[in-house]
C-alpha cells in the first residue's frame, strides 16, 4: 500500500507526538525547565515582567487591566502561539495578574 | 445542508456546556479579544478606505485544552474606475478555528484551521494592531499559499529549553479546501527556531511543500532581535521557484528618560526595506511580476487604552512602474471576558 505524502506526514506527526508524550510521562523534565523554586516568590513578578519583555514584548505591549482568570486564558493562547515554556507561562502570569 | 447546521449547533452547544463545566473548576473565563481599525491608503494614486474588525474568541476547556477562533471582517471602499463612484466591497474570512491540546512543556497538538506557520510574519505579526505597516511584505505569499491559513493538524512546542538558549519547532500538514471561508492549500511544512534570551535574538528557518497543481518547495529564514529595550529589528527571507526576496524592519521607541521623554515616549519611528527578485513567471502567485524594491517609513503614536495611530509612506521601484504609497490608520486592541459567564472557584 502506497502512503500519500499528507498521510505520511500525519503518521510522522502522530509518532512524534506519541514519543514526546511517553517521554514526558516517563520521567520528570530534568534540566529542560527551570525548577519551580528557582526564583524566590517575591521576585517572581519581576522575573515574569522580564520574561514578558523577552518573549512577548518583541511583538506587543502588555494588555491593560487583565483579571487573573482572563490572564490564564490569554497566556495559554500565547504559550501555544509564541512557544512559551511552562515556566515562562507561570512567571508571566505572576506579572500580568499577580 | 439542514442536518449539517443541526450538527454544528449541537457540537457548539456541547462545547459550551463542557467548557462551562471544565473551566469553572479552573476559574477560567472565555475571553473575547482582537482588534478594530480603520485604514486610509493611497496606493499609486488610488485611494481606499478599509474598516476592519478582527474578533478572536479564546475558549478554555479544562487545564489542557483551548479553542481559538478568529474572524476577519474587512470592508473596502474604492473607486471602481478612475473618476468613477466609490463602491463598497466586503471580505470576510475565518483566519483560524483551532483546538489546542497542551500535552506538556514540549508539545502542543493543534487540530482544525490555523495560521500557516511559515517564518514569523503570518503567525506573530499579522494582527493590524501589531504590525507596523499595514501593507504585508512583498514576499508574504511565499510559503503561505493559498490563504495564509491551513486546514489540518500541527504539532509545535519547545523541544529544548536551557537558560541560555531555547529550541522551538512547528510541523504541520494541510488538506485542500475550496470552501469560501475555510479555503486552504494542500501542503505540509515545518519551522525550527533558536531563541537566545540573553541576546534577545531569535533566528529560524522554514520549509513548505505545496502539494497541489505543481508540487513546489518554499524555504525561508527569519530574524527577530531586540538588541536593547527600545530597539526592535525583524526580518525575513523567503524563496520559491517563482521568486525570492527579503524584508528587514527596524523600530525605535523613545525613552521616557530622554530629553522631551514625556512627550516622545509614545512615539515610535519605523523603517522597512524590501527586495524581491522574480525567478520565473507565475500565475496567481500574488507576487510582483517583475523585480521590485521598496522602502517604507512610518511613525506610530501610542495612545492610552490600546489605541494606536500610524502613518507611513512607501516608495516602490519596479520595471513595471514606480509608485508612492501613503497610509494612515487607527487601530484599537480590545480584550474582555465573555459576558454573563459564571464565576468559578479554585
Amino acid at each position: 500500500m502506497k502512503l500519500s505524502s499528507s498521510r505520511f506526514v500525519l503518521l510522522a506527526l502522530l509518532l512524534l507526538s506519541s514519543f514526546f508524550t511517553l517521554k514526558s510521562n516517563a520521567r520528570p523534565q530534568q534540566g529542560n525547565v527551570v525548577p519551580r523554586n528557582a526564583v524566590p516568590k517575591a521576585d517572581e513578578a519581576k522575573e515574569g515582567e522580564e520574561r514578558f519583555q523577552t518573549n512577548c514584548g518583541r511583538c506587543h505591549h502588555p494588555p491593560e487591566d487583565l483579571s487573573p482568570r482572563e490572564a490564564r486564558v490569554v497566556v495559554r493562547q500565547m504559550r501555544v502561539r509564541a512557544m512559551l515554556s511552562a515556566e515562562d507561562e507561570r512567571l508571566i502570569l505572576k506579572f500580568l495578574a499577580p | 445542508m439542514k442536518r449539517s447546521w443541526y450538527l454544528h449547533f449541537w457540537a457548539g452547544l456541547l462545547l459550551v456546556v463542557l467548557g462551562a463545566g471544565q473551566s469553572k473548576g479552573q476559574d477560567l473565563v472565555p475571553v473575547i479579544t482582537g482588534s478594530a481599525g480603520f485604514i486610509y491608503s493611497k496606493d499609486a494614486g488610488q485611494t481606499a478606505l478599509q474598516p476592519i474588525i478582527n474578533p478572536i474568541l479564546l475558549f478554555p476547556l479544562g487545564s489542557k485544552f483551548l479553542v481559538e477562533a478568529d474572524a476577519f471582517l474587512q470592508g473596502y471602499v474604492a473607486r471602481s474606475s478612475p473618476g468613477g463612484s466609490y463602491e463598497w466591497q466586503s471580505f470576510n474570512s475565518i483566519e483560524y478555528l483551532q483546538l489546542d491540546y497542551v500535552v506538556n512543556s514540549h508539545i502542543t497538538i493543534v487540530a482544525g484551521r490555523f495560521l500557516t506557520p511559515f517564518n514569523i510574519y503570518n503567525e506573530r505579526l499579522g494582527p493590524i494592531w501589531i504590525h507596523n505597516f499595514q501593507d504585508d511584505p512583498i514576499i508574504y505569499p511565499i510559503g503561505t499559499r493559498t490563504t495564509g491559513s491551513s486546514d489540518g493538524g500541527m504539532v509545535r512546542g519547545v523541544a529544548v529549553s536551557r537558560p541560555d538558549w531555547l529550541l522551538n519547532y512547528t510541523a504541520f500538514f494541510s488538506a485542500l479546501s475550496n470552501s469560501s471561508h475555510f479555503g486552504a492549500g494542500r501542503a505540509f511544512g515545518a519551522r525550527v527556531g533558536v531563541f537566545l534570551p540573553k541576546a534577545n535574538l531569535e533566528i529560524g528557518t522554514s520549509y513548505q511543500r505545496f502539494l497541489q497543481d505543481q508540487h513546489t518547495n518554499s524555504y525561508g529564514a527569519y530574524l527577530a532581535w531586540k538588541p536593547v529595550t527600545l530597539v526592535d529589528v525583524k526580518g525575513e527571507y523567503a524563496h520559491s521557484p517563482q521568486g525570492q526576496g527579503y524584508w528587514i524592519e527596524g523600530a525605535y521607541r523613545f525613552s521616557e528618560l530622554a530629553p522631551l521623554g514625556r512627550i516622545l515616549k509614545n512615539i515610535q519611528p519605523v523603517i522597512r526595506g524590501q527586495q524581491f527578485f522574480r525567478l520565473a513567471p507565475g500565475v496567481n502567485d500574488e507576487l510582483p511580476q517583475a523585480d521590485t524594491q521598496r522602502v517604507d517609513f512610518g511613525l506610530n503614536y501610542y495612545f492610552p487604552h490600546e489605541i494606536r495611530l500610524n502613518g507611513s509612506y512607501a516608495r516602490q521601484f519596479s520595471s513595471t512602474g514606480n509608485s508612492n504609497n501613503w497610509t494612515l490608520d487607527l487601530t484599537y486592541r480590545f480584550l474582555f471576558p465573555m459576558p454573563f459567564w459564571p464565576k468559578g472557584g479554585q
